[in-house]
């Protein structure tokens, strides 16, 4: 078995690889607009979003609302590494070559960081369940996204000067605070010396590591790990009885799942054609919340069903923005000013949300999975 | 192997669910734990299980103390059980419940999954090979594929018992498995549990509340009540013991033989 997977499993990725080199070159000649290029990605990123928050949420059953913050985390991490390798390679505008340096680091140190993060938070699952869960990721996510925002110490000193001057905690919190108001605050964080975050993530990286990520989730659900993670998800007690160890499945799914959403974070951040800044609020409840939609639209547990519902929550979003845009909108707001699509999206939802639990409980495919494949007997 | 009680408590804030409970369970044998409703027989199987921690005590299985270890730890060990009220992995497969219960007996883990290694699929063919020759001997073969839920009630007992069977444990704990069992049916589990023994080579240390099944296939019975030992012996002792009947049986003799609890 083994030995035939792996040929079809290389012709996959040479394709995807190929197909994505194609596009890094070519998508801004198909493509001219570049907010079309720029919702092409963002959708592959949320799709990842998706996907690592299932594995938490979907196949783990617990319940996090706070994906965002370790999205953010993701995203705050490879923006400044990616700055500080941009301005070692000489502050030169990305190429595909450069980005093979820069891309890699950046986003595995958005991974090592987020999934340590991921390791923490997992740690109170073991003795959480349910809401009290939901409000430690929760707050989490808040923590962090607050932190940054509001952190300003008024200090002039800059942040090699605040470090080495480090001699007791009040030295040491100060460098913290320094290092955290570098981080831009509420306006948010534009890469050394302000100049924006270099954008080194072009469709070849979204697209391959978006794929490798999407893949690596969906063999998780079909291994032994999974299947012992959905069974610790039915049923803690009986699953601890059968030798499944509740507290390694449980604080490696999180890690697993805080690893995916810090890549997404990364690549959002570094995402070409994509705004050189990263703000705090683009990680707000909101985003937590519009993760969560994705999963339960798309099937809690199926990873086919989360990469169906990142990609229809993105479009919607969008295709909101587009039409609150719209002069025919613009028009109807001058007599009607309650008419805000963005406010009204939430009331959109959540009739949609409604109706699906009234017809279809168990989201759009349940736990399966389109092209499942079927048990040989 | 020999599991052994010795003097093991456990309490409940203040009220003492288990104190000072001794026995030990010859190996390969049948061996019942009965008593009232409320006895404690199924806080002494969360102990031995790892449920919950004793206060006092030991429990060893042939020789190795299983003080503070986690359940999954001592399912390892050698220790399978089934539940009270029946605790199946609902969304899962028929096999696939059996097929969690392997998890921890394979060399490969979760990057070998990640990165599909050749140990990764013989792996999980050697598994379902084994949990579909044990969905045989249990006759849920047909039903391999089924959703867990979807079994009649025998049937899911059936499957409790097989995926314990999975772990190829040394001590099997039942706990009472009779529930639920009209008297043919519980003829019937007599003989399952002798043919598990004799079969897996098995200790069977059951919990049940039906005396037909306990005088009929209990080779030792241990008698608790109110968290206490109050006698241990043969069937025939028990049934003729001055502290059993009144504790459990009542006070009319008769009722060893019909079996009211």
């Amino acid at each position: 078995m083994a030995a035939r997977t792996w040929p079809r499993t290389l012709l996959i990725a040479l394709l995807v690889a190929a197909v994505s080199v194609a596009l890094d070159v070519g998508l801004s000649r198909i493509l001219t607009d570049g907010s079309l290029r720029q919702l092409l990605m963002l959708t592959a990123c949320n799709v990842l979003v998706a996907v690592s928050l299932n594995i938490i949420n979907g196949m783990a059953g617990q319940f996090s609302i706070g994906h965002a913050g370790f999205v953010g985390v993701g995203a705050y991490t490879a923006a400044i590494v990616a700055s500080q390798l941009h301005v070692k390679l000489g502050s030169q505008a990305p190429t595909l070559a450069s980005s093979f340096i820069v891309v890699p680091i950046a986003l595995l140190a958005a991974a090592t960081v987020a999934g340590a993060f991921g390791f923490l938070l997992g740690l109170p699952s073991l003795r959480l369940k349910g809401d009290y869960l939901a409000i430690v990721t929760l707050g989490f996510a808040e923590i962090f996204r607050l932190l940054i925002a509001t952190a300003d110490v008024g200090a002039k000193d800059t942040l090699s000067q605040a470090w080495s001057n480090v001699r007791g905690p009040e030295t040491f919190f100060h460098a913290l605070g320094v290092s955290l108001t570098s981080l831009g605050g509420p306006q948010g964080y534009a890469g050394t010396a302000d100049q924006g975050v270099p954008l080194y993530a072009g469709p070849f990286w979204i697209l391959t590591i978006v794929t490798l990520m999407v893949a690596l989730a969906w063999r998780i659900k079909f291994s032994g790990w999974g299947r012992a993670l959905r069974a610790l998800r039915e049923d803690e007690i009986a699953a601890a009885a059968v030798g499944v160890d509740p507290t390694r499945y449980k604080v490696t799914s999180f890690v697993l799942a805080a690893v995916g959403a810090g890549v997404a974070g990364g690549l959002l951040a570094m995402m070409r054609d994509g705004t050189p800044t990263v703000q705090p609020d683009a990680f707000n409840f909101q985003t937590s919340f519009d993760a969560i939609t994705m999963v339960i639209l798309g099937g809690s547990g199926s990873v086919t069903g989360a990469v169906l519902g990142g990609i229809f929550v993105t479009l919607s979003i969008k295709a909101i923005e587009y039409g609150q845009g719209s002069s025919f909108i613009q028009d109807l707001r001058r007599h009607a000013e309650w008419l805000d699509l963005n406010a009204l999206r939430m009331i959109v939802y959540s009739v949609l949300l409604i109706v699906l639990m009234i017809l279809r409980p168990e989201g759009l495919l349940g736990e399966g999975e389109l092209f499942q494949k079927k048990r040989a007997s | 192997m020999t599991l052994a009680l010795r003097s093991v408590s456990k309490s409940f804030g203040g009220l003492r669910a288990v104190s000072d409970v001794t026995f030990e369970v010859p190996e390969r044998s049948i061996f019942g734990l009965i008593g009232p409703n409320g006895a404690g027989k199924t806080t002494v199987f969360n102990l031995i299980t790892g449920v919950y921690q004793f206060d006092g005590g030991t429990i060893t299985l042939g020789g190795l103390s299983l003080a503070g270890l986690k359940p999954s730890e001592i399912a390892r060990a050698g220790i399978a059980r089934t539940f009270q009220n029946i605790r199946l992995f609902s969304q899962l497969t028929v096999l696939e419940n059996l097929l969690v219960a392997c998890e921890l007996q394979k060399k490969a883990h979760l990057f070998s999954a990640l990165l599909r290694t050749p140990s990764h699929f013989s792996d999980e063919a050697a598994m379902t090979k084994r949990a579909l020759e044990l969905l045989e001997v249990f006759s849920l073969g047909e039903l391999a594929d089924a959703p867990s839920t979807s079994l009649s009630y025998g049937n899911q007992r059936r499957l409790e018992i097989a995926r314990a069977m999975m772990l190829s444990p040394k001590v099997l704990l039942l706990d009472e498995p009779a529930a639920g069992m009209n008297y043919g049916e519980a003829e019937g589990l007599k003989t399952q549990v002798r043919w598990l023994r004799d079969t897996f080579a098995l200790t069977v240390v059951l919990v049940e509340h039906n005396m037909q099944v306990v005088m009929g296939v209990c080779e030792e019975i241990h008698v608790l009540d109110h968290g206490e030992t109050i006698a241990q012996g043969t069937p025939d002792v028990i049934r003729n013991h001055p502290a059993v009947i009144s504790a459990y049986l009542g006070e009319d003799d008769e009722a060893s033989a019909g079996g009211g609890a």
